[in-house]
């Protein structure tokens, strides 16, 4: 949970050469041993959750203050009256989207379970938002907000949890499990977490070595960072210099277990300390901070400084997943968090603060994206199941199935003499 | 020009970086060191940093950075120290790279590869044969050349393969099998079974390393006008089931040889293949000759009683023909 702060600064270890190998100056800076962790929320929550016995009763019980009011939108530096419309609309439409999904569930129409990212939809929007069309990103299963926002549609996703003949993934896996290499560029997950952060860190070094600086952007939880691929990934793209973005979702959940469960530091950004890359801290639920550090990663991504790990702090408002009612959170949480919904706080923004969006357009836009929705849902609701034939073929890659080539440009290639070094005297387990 | 297995398979790669300019090496200790084995030594002179590139010691991320730059169209070559490590990036093997195509339809044209196999006293995490655990894992390729000609033919096909492939290369041959290899450019397929030895009596099917036990078997046993066919495999995944039924229609005796432990070997997948394929054709009962289920021992003594030996073989040869 968000506790006090005491870092101090330091400079970002970044350097422009490509390969990251910090030079003699950062590294005695460095030696300083002085953080800095920006902290951009607007209120700073002191609670922690605590396992406690009552009774014959084990459960969870908060400690700490939860009286205070929500706080209200933080002004975004980068986004203006259009952009912030665009974002709002696409909040709208993954939760809508989830509330259809959660009643096709209860109609028996969804095969398996229904994930949801209730509360975090600023979290998935605004950051995939800062993508350019030609940079990647891979989803957690929250974040079909983003998938969205990467140009796929609530018609896909709807489809992946019916199991149809039509699902991007034509019925072979569910949820938010598909991807795009062609023209979206996205990284389907798998069910594991933290697999995905070597992976994009990987894009952005085949990118690199086709010439270009990208952006890439993946997410972890309070949860799965507790994997040692995670370590790994992140390790692996500070040492390369790589241009990940990576948002650490605090939501204070791992299924059932609570965020101080997880972890013993204060906040998860003080994790970037020891990678030697950038660190931040955003409240998850405010989609103009969410995108500002968004933004920010990114730009440092293309002008090649590295990765930056953002700290998003908020709440997941369901349980697990749709069979999961979450009866271990304690009550007074979701009240606390209900106040700062990053939809109806965003709506307020731009229809009272901003005064971008009269009530009328407003509840046009909002006629709009369930006019859209209810489309989806038929098409998909009608569209068939697939074949039990089609279960077979496709696990290689055959002759003539996918050409394979530079996404980018064919790398340039410096090549030297052949030189063979003087082999070891003692060799390896001759 | 006479090659080492090791300078084949090094030069197998070299040759498609300077073919490819989408090649590219990544892995632990490769580029100022040239590898804990040296079959990359001199690559990050003649092909660059950029393209010779030094990770941390974190297997995953290896396996992980080498599927993300595939996604961008790039024929990534990861090494691993040894074979016996693929297992700390299990998950993203056989969960993030060999489901993909079929999940999502992303080709992951990527080789992982590394040395495998006993008989050098390594110990149990430096002589494992652990083929099986990815040959039971589709989407994924698996590869163990037994000699310099394959090696550098496989290598160069596997580099080349939409598919992920593991390359086993086995370090007992590394620098003890020496071949005539061509200068011109030539690959081996993936998948295709070579006949080592021919022969009328018996087949021995089998791979990397043991293919040499079973040709020395082979040469003892011909002295007594017994003739072994030696069906070396090359390829596990996918394995040549078509080769596997015609020598066995050809000898209609098999013995099944592997440095690979018993239980879940690929001998009993082979006799299940051959079950289906050519029971008719059998006169005698299937023989597996494998390393005992245990881990791989250090000490020489105990090494040598867990693997399969010449003598091994020469005596199971004779007891099938005798049936």
């Amino acid at each position: 949970m968000a506790k006090k702060k005491n870092s101090t600064k330091t400079p970002s270890r970044a350097s422009g050469n490509g390969r990251g190998h910090g030079s003699l100056a950062s590294r005695a800076a460095a030696t300083q041993r002085r953080y800095a962790i920006p902290d951009y929320r607007l209120e700073k929550p002191e609670f922690t959750i605590r396992q406690v016995r009552a009774g014959d009763e084990v459960r969870y019980e908060i400690e700490g203050d939860l009286g205070a009011p929500a706080p209200p939108i933080r002004e975004s530096k980068y986004l203006g009256k259009k952009q912030c419309i665009e974002i709002y609309r696409w909040m709208l439409l993954n939760r809508r989207m989830e509330t259809a999904l959660e009643n096709l569930y209860k109609q028996g129409k969804v095969v398996g379970g229904v994930y949801f990212g209730l509360g975090q939809e600023a979290c998935s929007c605004a950051s995939a938002y800062a993508l350019k069309p030609d940079e990647w990103l891979g989803p957690m299963i929250r974040n079909q907000g983003s998938l969205l926002v990467r140009g796929f549609s609530a018609r896909d996703i709807m489809m992946q949890y019916m199991a149809k003949a039509g699902s991007p993934t034509k019925g072979r896996d569910a949820s938010s499990h598909f991807g795009d290499i062609q023209k979206r560029h996205v990284v389907a997950p798998i069910s594991t977490l933290g697999d995905l952060i070597p992976v994009l860190a990987g894009v952005a070094l085949g990118a690199r070595l086709q010439g270009r600086s990208i952006a890439v952007m993946t997410y972890i939880g309070d949860g799965g960072q507790s994997t040692g691929v995670t370590y790994e990934g992140l390790n692996f793209a500070a040492v390369q210099n790589l241009g990940l973005v990576l948002f650490v979702e605090n939501n204070l959940w791992g299924y059932s277990t609570p965020a101080d469960m997880q972890f013993r530091v204060n906040d998860l950004a003080e994790r970037s300390i020891a990678y030697g890359i950038p660190g931040v801290i955003i409240d998850g639920t405010d989609a103009c901070q969410v995108f500002d550090a968004a933004h920010e990663a990114c730009e440092r991504a293309r002008r090649s400084e590295g990765p930056t790990l953002i700290e998003a702090k908020m709440m997941r408002m369901k349980g697990h997943a749709i069979h999961d009612a979450a009866d271990y959170v304690p009550k007074p949480l979701f009240e606390y968090w209900r106040k700062r919904d990053p939809i109806a706080r965003f709506e307020n923004f731009l229809v009272n603060t901003k005064k971008w969006l009269t009530s009328q357009e407003n509840a046009a836009l909002i006629a709009e994206v369930e006019r859209v929705l209810e489309e989806d849902r038929n098409f998909a609701v009608n569209s068939p199941m697939p074949t039990p034939e089609s279960a077979a073929g496709g696990a290689y890659c055959d002759p003539g199935c996918h050409e394979i080539k530079p996404k980018y440009a064919v790398p340039r290639v410096k090549t030297a003499a052949s030189v063979r070094r003087q082999t070891e005297a003692a060799v390896h387990l001759k | 020009m006479q090659l080492t297995y090791l300078e084949a398979i090094s030069q197998g790669i070299a040759e498609e970086m300077e073919r490819d300019p989408s090649v590219f090496c990544i892995g632990e200790d490769i580029g100022i060191y040239g590898g804990a084995f040296k079959v990359t030594d001199g690559f990050i002179d003649r092909f660059g940093p950029e393209r010779v590139i030094d990770t941390p010691i974190a297997e995953s991320a290896i396996v992980g950075a080498a599927f993300g730059a595939a996604l961008t169209g790039l024929r990534p070559v990861a090494e691993f120290q040894f074979m016996d490590f693929l297992p700390c990036a299990f998950n993203q093997i056989v969960n993030m790279v060999a489901k993909a195509h079929y999940r999502w339809g992303a080709p992951a044209p990527l080789v992982i590869r590394g040395p495998s196999g006993g008989n050098v006293h390594g110990g149990p995490f430096h002589s494992q044969n652990p083929e099986m655990w990815f040959v039971h894992a589709p989407g994924l390729k698996v590869v163990c050349p037994a000699g310099a000609y394959d090696a550098k033919g496989l290598i160069k096909a596997a580099i080349r393969d939409n598919n992920p492939v593991i390359f086993f290369e086995h370090k007992y041959l590394y620098r003890r099998i020496k071949e005539e290899v061509p200068a011109e450019d030539y690959i081996v397929p993936l998948g295709k079974a070579r006949i080592a030895r021919e022969g009328r009596d018996l087949s021995v099917i089998t791979y990397a390393a043991m293919v040499h036990v079973a040709l020395e078997a082979a040469e003892i046993l011909s002295k007594d006008g017994i003739e072994l066919e030696v069906l070396d495999l090359r390829t596990l995944s996918p394995l040549d089931r078509e080769a596997i039924a015609q020598t066995v229609r050809k000898t209609n005796k098999v013995l099944l040889l592997h440095e690979d432990v018993r239980t879940g070997g690929i001998a009993g997948e082979i006799a299940a293949i051959i079950n289906e394929e050519a029971f008719e054709d059998l006169d005698g009962p299937i023989v597996r000759l494998t390393a005992q289920d245990s881990p791989v021992p250090f000490s020489p003594p105990q090494e040598e009683y867990f693997l399969p030996k010449v003598v091994d073989v020469v005596r199971e040869a004779r007891r099938l023909l005798a049936y």
